[in-house]
C-alpha cells in the first residue's frame, strides 16, 4: 500500500465519523498548555530542578520528628540491619501494569536524618523529561540503603526497574528491601479486612485521612493535566503520596516502638504474636518464635471479629498468596462465600496455638514436646485436631519408634474421620493419608510380632539358662528403661539394655532415651 | 549311519514345514484381511468399475531421489557429529541453501512439501548460534499454542546428540507462573505464538530485556496460515517485535518456513516488511505417489445433485486398511469425521476386521488422547485415522500408505499438506481427493492443473487495514514512545499518531516524540483474530463454568451467531442459544447435530471512494472502497452431506454498516441487447462464478467475500459487480481481484463452461431461481461479452470425466 492510500483511508475513516466528539476541544486545551513544568510546580507549590536530561519539578515536604531504635527494629526478623540508611519509597503511576506503557509520574520519597523523617517528592511534568527524573532518583538512592516500599517488591520497584530499562540506563542498586506487605500479611492478616495501606493506618496506627483520592482516580487526574488539562487536582495525588510515604514511616515505628523487645510486644493480641512467631521461623530463629507462642497463649482467645460482626468473608482471603492486592482500584469486591467464614483462620484458638508450637518443635528435633503439643492441639473441634492426631502417629511411628501407639493415634484420628464424613464434611486427602499409614504400620506390627516370636524363643532359652528359671523378658527391660529415665542414665541404661540382648523392647529403650536426654536439656 | 538316518528325519521336518507355511497361505487366502502391497490395492482398486467411474484425472507423479550437500565448513564440529550420530551424514539441497543464507544474516522463505526435513533448516542455525556463543537466543513462532512440540524436541534431540545444553520452554497460555520467570531469564529457544507475543512479551518487554538484547534468529513457521485478518495483525505484531528488539540494539535474521502456495516471498515479505530469499527446490527424496481426483457422480441430473463424498472416500479407504496399509482419511468437520469412522468401523466389522485400530483425531480430544494417536501411528499400532485439519499441521505421524480427503480442504496449499501425510521415502503412496458438490471443489477437481501445476493460490493480508493498522500502532506506542517520523511499517507513522492523539491515546510531548498517554492497556483489547475491535464474544455454557470460546466482528455475527444458529468451532458443533446483541455476546451449547445452518443477508452496496481504476473489454473495473449496509434475514438449516433443507427461521437483529474495500466491474458497453431479467440473472450467475473463483485463487472462504449484482448501478448507471470484503477495511484481497481480473473472469467461465450440469447448478452459477431459465448459457453469454474466453485456463485433466 501507497502513502496515499493510508492517508486516504485515514480520511474516509474520519469522514465516516470514527473519531470521537470532543477532539477539538483537547487540543485546543494541549495548546494551551504551555510551560508544563512550571504550571506544575505553581499549583503544587514545588520547585523547577532543569537539568539538560529535562525538568522535575521538587517538592520538599514538612520535616517530621519519627524516632526509631534501629537497633531493636533489627531484633526482628527480615528487618534491616541497624547501619544502613533507610529509604521509604513510593510511587503514583499511570497504570496498574508493570507494562512498558506505564509511567512512575510521581516518586515520593522519605528518609531519616537523625530522629527526624524528611520527605521529598519528585514530580514529572511531561514524558518527556523522564531521564531527568530517572537521574535524580538515582542520585537520591544511597547505593547501601534499603528501600521500604508496600508492595514495592512486586509494583513499584519493577516498574521503575523497567523505567530505567526503556531509558536504556541502569536501575540504580541498593543493598536491601523491605516490602512491608507481606510483614502486614504475616502479623495483622487476623484481624485487618484487606491489605489496603489505608486500612493499616486506621487499623493500627490511628491514622484517619480526609479528603483523600481513590487510587484509581489518579491515572486519570494526571493525564488529563498531560493533555492540557488543570494542575490544581494533582495537588491531591501530592498529598496522598505524601502521606503513603509517611504512613511507611510511622508503620515502621509502630512495628519497632509494639514489637520490638519481648516485654512490649507481649501486650500485643494473640494472633499478632502467633503471625510474629511465623516470621521468626522463617528467619530460623525458632526459640524466639516458641517465646512468642508462649506469650500469645497468655492472652484470651479474641472472637472471630468478622464473624462476630456478621461480615461475610471472601472467597479467597485477602492474605492467601493466591489473592490480589487490593489498592483501592475500581474493581468490584471478591465474590462472598458464608462457608469460609469459620475455616478462614481468623481465630487464633489454644489448639491454633499449638499446632504451630508443635510445628516448631518438631523442627527443632524434640519429638517428644513436639507430641505432647500435637496433644494440645487435638481439643480442637475441627479438622485440626484429624491433622493433630496424624502428626502424632507420625512422631509415634518415625521418631519414637512405638508403633503399637502410633496404631492408636490412627484410630482415634480415623474415628475423626469418619465422624466428620458422616457430617458431610469428608476429607479425602486425609483419609487416604491414613489409610496408607495404618496399612504399613499393621504390616509392619505383624513382621515385629514373628521377629519377637523367634526372638524371645531364644531369649527365654538363653535367661533360663542363666537364672534357672523362665521369665517374660519384655516387661522387666521396659521397667527397668523407665526407671532410668529419672535418674537421666541414658548410655548406661541403653548399653545394659541391649546387653541383655533384647531385641523386641529396643523402641521402647530408644524412647526412653529421647525422653532423658531432652529433660536432660 | 548318523547321516543315513540325518538325511531322511531332515526332509520329514522339511515337509512338515512347507505343509504348515501351504496351510498358513491358505489360511491367509481365505481371510479377506490379507496384507497387500500398495500397488496390488490400488490395481484391485482401478480394476472395480463402479469406482473407476469416479476418477476425474489421475497422475503419477515419479519418485525422486534426495539431492545432497555436505555440511557447510562454518557449522560447528559439535553440531555435525551429533548429526552424523543420528545418522545425518549430508544435508539435503534445500536445507543447505537455507542455513548458508542464514549464516550470511538473509532472511529465508523456505517452501517445502510436509516432512521434507524443514525443523532442521532453521534448528541448525539456531544451534549454530548457541554454539557460538551461549547467550544467543532465538524466537520460534507458531500459529497456535498446540503446534510446535514436535519441532522443540527435534531441536533439543539435535542438541543433546551435539553436546550442546540449549534450554527450550513454550510460553503460552498454560505455562505457569514461576516458570514463566525462569523462560524470560534463561530460554534460550522460546517457542510462543502471535497472540501470546500480542499481549504478553511485547507489553512486557522490559521483563524480556535478555532475550530482546540477544535475539539471533526469529523462525515463523507454518507461514501460508498468516493471512487474511490473521495475517494482517500478525505483520504488525512482527512490525512492533523488530521494533523492539532494534531498542535493544538485536538485529535477529527471520527464517520463515511455508507450504506451498503462489507467493510465498511476496508473502514473507508483506508479512515481515524484509526481504526474504526464496528457497524452494526441495532436495529430499520421495516415492512414487498417485494422485487421484475422484468426483462423485451425479445422482439428480436434473439438479445436478451429487452423491455423497464421505461413502466415496470410505469406499476408497478401506480396501487400504483391509490390506494393512496405514490409512488417512481427512473430513472437512467434526461431523464428517464421525461419519466417517462411524462407516469404515461398520464396514470392518463385518468378518471381524482390523476394527480397534482405526481411529478418529480431531479438536476436542484431549492432548494426551492426540499424542496416543500421534505415537500409534508413528509405531504402526494404529492403522488408520479419521481426522479433520487439526492433524494438517506440524504434528509427526511418520508418513503413511494413502491419504484420502473426503472434501477439497479449502486451499491448495492445505491439499498438498494433507495429501503429505502419506508418501514413504520408498514405496508407492496413494493420495485422493473425493470433490463434494460445492463450487469450490467441483471447480479445483475439473482442473487438475490448478492442483498439480505450480501453486496459483495466493495468501493476501493487508497489514495497512486501518482498523488493524491503528489498534497495533497504539499498542506499539505502549511499548516504546514514537520519535517523530518513525517509520510504523513503510512510513512514517506521525499523521497516524496525531489521530490517535485526537482520542487522547497519545500525545506528542515537548521533545516531539509520540507517548501513550492512556491508563488503558491497548493489547488486551486486540484479538489478532479478528479485524476490528467490537467483537461479539461467543461463550460456551456447557461446563458449570461458561468460558469463551471464541469471538467474532460485527458482521459476522449476523449471520454465524443469530439466535438458532449452528456455530462451528474447532470442528465442535454449539447451538446459539441466546445472543445478547447490545452486550455483544453470545451464549451457546454443545450439541450433536446433523445439520448446519445458513444465513442470508440484504445487503445494499454504496462506492465511497475509487482507488484504482481502469478499462476492461464491455466495461471497467475499479477497485475502492464501499459502505456495505448489512441485514441478517431468515436462515435455513441444511442437512450434512446431502445438502437437504430442514426448515428455516427469521433473524431479528438491527442492520449494520461495514466500511470496507471492494473490487467491481462495470459492464457498460455490452454489445448484445440484453432483457432487464435476463441480465439480472447473468450478474447474478457470472457473479457467482467469479465469487468462487476469487476464494479458490486467493485462499479464502467464499464468505469472506461478499457479492452485490446491480442491474443498474446508482453509482455507474450501468450493470456492475461487485466482490466486496466482509472484513472491516479489508485485508488487501480486493486490490489483488482488481489485478486479476481477467485471470478472474477467464475462471469463471471455464468453471460454468465444464460444468455437468444442463442450465446453472450450485456448483457453477449458483442455486436456480427461476426453472425456466438457463442460467449458464446467460452467464457464459456475459463473461464472453467482457472479454472472457472459456477456454482461457485450460482444463487438461478433465476429459477423464465428459
Amino acid at each position: 500500500m501507497s502513502t496515499a492510500t493510508v492517508a486516504r483511508r485515514l480520511a474516509t475513516f474520519r469522514a465516516a465519523g470514527a473519531g470521537t466528539g470532543d477532539v477539538g476541544s483537547v487540543v485546543d486545551r494541549a495548546k494551551q498548555g504551555g510551560d508544563l513544568a512550571a504550571r506544575l510546580a505553581a499549583a503544587v507549590g514545588g520547585s523547577v530542578i532543569a537539568s539538560p536530561a529535562g525538568a522535575v519539578v521538587w517538592l520538599e515536604g514538612t520535616t517530621r520528628p519519627m524516632p526509631i531504635d534501629r537497633d531493636r527494629l533489627a531484633s526482628l526478623p527480615g528487618q534491616p540491619p541497624a547501619g544502613v540508611p533507610l529509604v521509604c519509597l513510593d510511587t503514583e503511576t499511570t497504570g496498574l501494569a508493570t507494562a512498558a506503557g506505564t509511567l512512575a509520574f510521581l516518586i515520593g520519597l522519605g528518609w531519616w536524618e537523625g530522629d527526624w523523617l524528611r520527605q521529598v517528592q519528585l514530580l514529572l511534568p511531561d514524558h518527556a523529561d523522564e531521564p531527568a527524573l530517572l537521574d535524580l532518583l538515582s542520585e537520591l538512592l544511597p547505593q547501601d540503603a534499603w528501600l521500604v516500599t508496600y508492595n514495592g517488591r512486586g509494583f513499584d520497584w519493577p516498574l521503575l526497574v523497567a523505567r530505567y530499562r526503556m531509558a536504556r540506563r541502569p536501575a540504580p542498586t541498593h543493598a536491601g528491601h523491605l516490602d512491608l506487605l507481606p510483614v502486614v500479611r504475616r502479623l495483622f492478616r487476623h484481624r485487618m479486612d484487606d491489605a489496603r495501606l489505608k486500612t493499616v493506618e486506621t487499623m493500627l496506627l490511628g491514622v484517619q485521612r480526609h479528603r483523600d483520592v481513590e487510587g484509581w482516580q489518579i491515572p486519570t487526574l494526571y493525564l488529563d493535566f498531560l493533555r492540557g488539562g488543570p494542575a490544581g487536582p494533582l495537588v491531591d495525588v501530592v498529598r496522598h503520596n505524601d502521606e503513603d510515604v509517611r504512613s511507611l514511616a510511622r508503620l515502621l515505628a509502630h512495628l519497632d516502638v509494639a514489637y520490638g523487645d519481648r516485654i512490649a510486644r507481649q501486650s500485643r493480641p494473640r494472633g499478632d504474636l502467633a503471625g510474629l512467631a511465623r516470621s521468626f521461623v522463617r528467619a530460623g530463629r525458632t526459640a524466639e518464635a516458641l517465646d512468642c507462642l508462649e506469650d500469645a497463649a497468655l492472652h484470651p482467645i479474641p472472637l472471630n471479629a468478622a464473624a462476630a460482626a456478621g461480615r461475610r468473608v471472601a472467597e479467597v482471603p485477602w492474605w492467601s498468596p493466591r489473592a490480589r492486592p487490593d489498592f483501592g482500584g475500581r474493581g468490584s469486591p471478591p465474590p462472598m462465600s458464608d462457608a469460609l467464614r469459620d475455616q478462614s483462620g481468623y481465630r487464633w484458638t489454644d489448639e491454633r496455638l499449638a499446632a504451630e508450637r508443635a510445628r516448631i518443635l518438631a523442627r527443632l528435633g524434640r519429638p517428644l514436646d513436639a507430641a505432647d503439643a500435637w496433644q494440645a492441639a487435638a481439643a480442637d473441634r475441627g479438622v485440626l485436631a484429624i491433622v493433630a492426631w496424624i502428626e502424632i502417629a507420625k512422631i509415634r511411628e518415625h521418631r519414637l519408634r512405638e508403633p503399637v501407639e502410633a496404631l492408636d493415634a490412627c484410630r482415634v484420628a480415623g474415628r475423626l474421620l469418619e465422624r466428620s464424613r458422616a457430617l458431610g464434611r469428608p476429607h479425602a486427602r486425609l483419609e487416604a493419608d491414613l489409610a496408607r499409614r495404618a496399612a504399613r504400620l499393621r504390616r509392619r506390627l505383624a513382621a515385629a510380632d514373628q521377629r519377637r516370636l523367634s526372638a524371645s524363643e531364644a531369649i527365654r532359652a538363653a535367661t533360663s539358662a542363666r537364672l534357672g528359671t523362665p521369665c517374660r523378658p519384655g516387661r522387666s527391660t521396659t521397667r527397668l528403661a523407665t526407671a532410668a529415665e529419672s535418674r537421666s542414665a541414658t548410655s548406661g541404661l541403653r548399653a545394659a539394655a541391649l546387653g541383655r540382648g533384647e531385641a523386641a523392647t529396643e523402641p521402647a529403650v530408644r524412647s526412653a532415651c529421647l525422653r532423658a536426654s531432652e529433660a536432660a536439656r | 549311519m548318523t547321516d543315513k538316518l540325518a538325511r531322511p528325519l531332515a526332509t520329514m521336518l522339511y515337509t512338515a514345514r512347507d505343509f504348515v507355511q501351504m496351510f498358513d497361505i491358505v489360511e491367509t487366502r481365505m481371510r479377506t484381511y490379507a496384507p497387500a502391497a500398495v500397488d496390488t490395492v490400488l490395481a484391485d482398486l482401478l480394476a472395480e468399475p463402479s469406482i473407476a467411474r469416479g476418477i476425474v484425472h489421475h497422475e503419477v507423479i515419479p519418485a525422486r531421489s534426495a539431492i545432497h550437500a555436505p555440511f557447510p565448513d562454518w557449522l560447528d564440529g559439535r553440531i555435525t557429529d551429533g548429526l552424523r550420530s543420528r545418522g545425518i551424514d549430508a544435508l539435503y539441497a534445500h536445507q543447505a541453501e537455507a542455513i548458508d543464507a542464514v549464516h550470511a544474516g538473509d532472511d529465508v522463505v523456505v517452501v517445502t512439501p510436509t516432512a521434507s526435513g524443514k525443523t532442521l533448516c532453521y534448528a541448525l542455525p539456531v544451534l549454530q548460534a548457541i554454539a557460538d556463543d551461549p547467550a544467543s537466543r532465538a524466537l520460534f513462532i507458531f500459529p497456535t499454542k498446540a503446534l510446535g512440540q514436535d519441532q522443540v524436541a527435534e531441536l533439543g534431540e539435535l542438541s543433546r546428540a551435539a553436546g550442546l545444553t540449549v534450554s527450550a520452554a513454550t510460553y503460552d497460555g498454560d505455562t505457569p507462573a514461576p516458570v514463566r520467570q525462569a523462560i524470560r531469564s534463561a530460554g534460550q529457544v522460546v517457542v510462543t505464538n502471535p497472540d501470546m507475543l500480542h499481549a504478553a512479551i511485547l507489553p512486557h518487554h522490559t521483563k524480556w530485556f535478555q532475550l530482546f538484547e540477544q535475539l539471533k534468529v526469529i523462525v515463523i513457521d507454518e507461514l501460508h496460515t498468516y493471512r487474511g485478518v490473521f495475517g494482517s495483525h500478525v505483520a504488525n505484531v512482527l512490525r512492533r517485535l523488530l521494533r523492539i528488539c532494534a531498542h535493544y540494539g538485536s538485529r535477529p535474521v527471520i527464517v520463515c518456513c511455508s507450504a506451498t502456495i503462489g507467493n510465498p516471498a511476496e508473502l514473507a515479505r508483506t508479512l515481515t516488511g524484509r526481504d526474504a530469499q526464496l528457497v524452494d527446490r526441495n532436495g529430499a527424496p520421495a516415492g512414487q505417489r498417485h494422485v487421484i481426483l475422484v468426483d462423485p457422480p451425479i445422482v439428480d441430473p436434473s439438479s445436478g445433485a451429487r452423491g455423497s463424498a464421505l461413502t466415496l472416500a470410505n469406499r476408497w479407504a478401506l480396501p487400504f486398511l483391509r490390506a494393512g496399509r496405514q490409512t488417512i482419511v481427512f473430513g472437512r468437520s467434526r461431523v464428517a469425521v464421525e461419519i466417517l469412522l462411524t462407516g469404515l468401523r461398520e464396514a470392518l466389522r463385518e468378518g471381524f476386521g482390523p476394527r480397534s485400530r482405526v481411529r478418529g483425531y480431531r479438536g476436542g480430544y484431549l492432548p494426551t488422547e492426540r499424542r496416543a494417536i500421534e505415537r500409534g501411528l508413528r509405531d504402526g499400532e494404529v492403522l488408520g485415522v479419521v481426522a479433520t485439519n487439526a492433524l494438517e499441521l506440524g504434528v509427526d505421524i511418520g508418513r503413511l500408505d494413502a491419504s484420502i480427503l473426503a472434501g477439497y480442504p479449502g486451499s491448495v496449499a492445505a491439499t498438498w499438506q494433507q495429501f503429505g501425510r502419506a508418501g514413504r521415502r520408498q514405496g508407492t503412496s496413494v493420495a485422493v481427493l473425493v470433490a463434494s458438490a460445492s463450487p469450490v471443489d467441483q471447480y479445483v477437481i475439473h482442473h487438475p492443473s490448478f492442483l498439480l501445476g505450480s501453486s496459483p493460490e495466493e495468501a493476501r493480508l493487508d497489514p495497512d487495514n486501518l482498523h488493524v493498522l491503528l489498534a497495533h500502532l497504539k499498542a506499539a506506542a505502549f511499548e516504546r514512545p514514537f520519535e517523530p517520523g518513525e517509520p510504523f511499517g513503510p512510513e512514517p507513522a506521525d499523521e497516524l499518531l496525531a489521530f490517535l492523539a485526537e482520542e487522547g491515546h497519545v500525545r506528542q510531548a515537548g521533545d516531539g516524540r509520540w507517548y501513550w498517554s492512556s491508563e488503558n492497556f491497548p493489547a488486551s483489547a486486540v484479538s489478532l483474530r479478528a479485524a476490528a475491535e467490537e467483537n461479539v464474544l461467543i461463550i460456551d455454557t456447557t461446563p458449570d463454568r461458561p468460558r469463551v470460546i471464541g469471538e467474532v466482528d460485527l458482521f459476522a455475527a449476523q449471520t454465524l451467531v443469530h439466535e438458532d444458529a449452528i456455530y462451528l468451532h474447532e470442528s465442535v458443533q454449539y447451538h446459539v442459544d441466546r445472543l445478547d446483541w447490545d452486550e455483544r455476546k453470545a451464549y451457546v451449547r454443545r450439541v450433536d447435530v446433523d445439520h448446519y445452518t445458513q444465513a442470508d443477508r440484504a445487503v445494499t452496496l454504496k462506492p465511497l471512494d475509487v482507488f484504482a481504476e481502469s478499462d476492461a473489454v464491455g466495461g471497467t473495473r475499479v477497485h475502492g472502497e464501499v459502505m456495505v449496509a448489512s441485514l441478517a434475514t431468515i436462515y435455513k438449516k441444511l442437512k450434512f452431506v446431502t445438502n437437504e433443507n430442514l426448515g428455516w427461521g427469521r433473524i431479528h437483529l438491527p442492520e449494520i454498516e461495514l466500511q470496507t474495500t471492494a473490487y467491481w466491474l462495470t459492464a457498460g458497453q455490452l454489445r448484445g441487447a440484453w432483457r432487464r431479467d435476463e441480465l439480472d440473472i447473468a450478474l447474478l450467475g457470472a457473479g457467482r462464478a467469479v465469487q468462487t473463483i476469487a476464494s479458490v485463487l486467493l485462499m479464502v472462504d467464499p464468505r469472506d467475500l461478499g457479492l452485490v449484482t446491480q442491474v443498474r448501478s446508482p453509482h455507474h448507471d450501468v450493470p456492475t459487480i461487485y466482490l466486496y470484503e466482509a472484513v472491516p477495511g479489508g485485508v488487501g484481497l480486493s486490490e489483488r481481484l482488481w489485478e486479476r481480473h481477467a485471470e478472474l473472469l477467464a475462471g469463471a467461465a471455464d468453471l460454468i463452461a465444464t460444468c455437468t450440469c444442463d442450465a446453472g447448478c450450485p456448483a457453477c452459477t449458483g442455486p436456480r431461481l427461476e426453472p425456466d431459465v438457463d442460467a449458464r448459457t446467460l452467464a457464459l453469454r456475459l463473461l464472453a461479452e467482457l472479454g472472457a474466453d472459456a477456454t482461457g485456463r485450460g482444463a487438461p485433466g478433465a476429459s477423464s470425466a465428459a
